[in-house]
């Protein structure tokens, strides 16, 4: 069965020889491959150029320009101030990131462990649907940001079936700063010290 | 986890649709380096009206992403054997993870009989849990409110 995506850009990321730019040229698929990094990445923080994959670099023209025409209305944001790090209240209440949840792990270890902080209005422990397991993480929604807050200062690094969580704020007011990336969005955000560095 | 890659730039975006009756319909999200989630929902049946919002996410949410995309392997797959996008819809995956940029497209997957009679059934099935998985994050939290 003739396959001409064949011969379009095919590696394996075991395979160094690859990291050679000579890869897929005259390939449609190479040629417009940095536009679209600087396109996401804002021209971030590396220069090396990414091994990209894929059909979707074929009629990249042509999809950008559709994606932009897509995303470009207006999107509502929750949070109508902006600005800088600090936890978000989500519509009903304040919702906080578990991390490192057991895969055997049910509601009830949850809501047995979180529930002493405060009233939890919503408990989302997601399965992986191909296994059957928790996914690994849980989003709990609390009434009140002194019960959310405190769940987070004192669960944060506990365990739970032995096996250690993390606990922290799901939303933010604003964008998150990063290491060696150069922000050029004119919109000061003081750098406060920021939350947690990973 | 290694290919973590905790470091390094995260970007994924997801979009299936199709162009038919009722116009252009099509789901979108996409999580930005910034921490800056965007999601779009146009349905145009019944006069469904467009739903786009975004949100910012703490880093610890991108750093949970970054490991379940990495878990998932979906980097090391090729969407060259997929089925092509075609009149039914579309669905296209770009996900830059360290330093590699993945943008796979294929056509809808009604359910995983179709991920099964394809030609790379494995790859397949990869990319539609780690969809399964995103979409059912994203929606949780945008179309119920209240709801998470």
């Amino acid at each position: 069965m003739a396959n001409v995506e064949a011969e379009a850009v095919d590696f394996e990321p075991e395979e160094d020889d690859l990291m050679d730019e000579d890869i897929g040229d005259g390939s449609p698929n190479r040629a417009a491959a940095p536009r679209l990094k600087s396109a996401i990445t804002g021209g971030g923080s590396s220069s090396a150029p990414k091994k990209t994959k894929g059909r979707g670099f074929r009629d990249e023209v042509t999809a950008e320009a559709e994606r932009n025409a897509r995303m470009s209305a207006r999107f509502d944001s929750l949070d109508s101030e902006g600005g800088g790090p600090g936890p978000e209240r989500s519509i009903e209440g304040w919702i906080v990131l578990v991390t490192g949840v057991h895969e055997e792990a049910q509601e009830d270890d949850l809501q047995n462990s979180f529930g002493d902080y405060g009233e939890i209005k919503n408990l989302h422990l997601n399965l992986d649907r191909r296994t059957g397991f928790v996914k690994g993480y849980a989003l709990i929604e609390f009434e009140k940001f002194e019960d959310a807050q405190r769940a987070i200062s004192e669960l944060d690094g506990t365990q739970i079936l032995t096996q250690t969580i993390n606990v922290d704020w799901a939303f933010s007011k604003g964008p998150f700063r990063r290491r060696n990336m150069r922000r050029r969005s004119p919109r000061g955000h003081r750098s406060r010290s920021p939350r947690r560095r990973f | 986890m290694a290919e973590g890659d905790e470091s390094g730039e995260f970007y994924l975006r997801y979009y299936v649709g199709h162009k038919g009756k009722f116009g252009h319909e099509f789901l979108e999200f996409e999580f930005r380096p910034d921490g800056k989630l965007r999601y779009a929902n146009n349905s145009n049946y019944k006069n469904d009206t467009m739903i786009r919002k975004e949100v910012f996410l703490t880093p610890a949410v991108l750093k949970e992403c970054r490991r379940i995309v990495a878990y998932s392997e979906i980097m090391k797959e090729d969407d060259n054997n997929w089925p092509e996008p075609d009149r039914v819809g579309r669905q296209e995956l770009e996900i830059v993870m360290g330093n590699e940029h993945i943008s796979f497209t294929t056509s809808k997957i009604g359910s995983l009989m179709d991920v099964q009679t394809s030609k790379d059934p494995e790859g397949l099935r990869i990319f539609y849990y780690l969809v399964q998985s995103g979409v059912l994050f994203t929606e949780d939290y945008f179309t119920a409110p209240g709801k998470i």
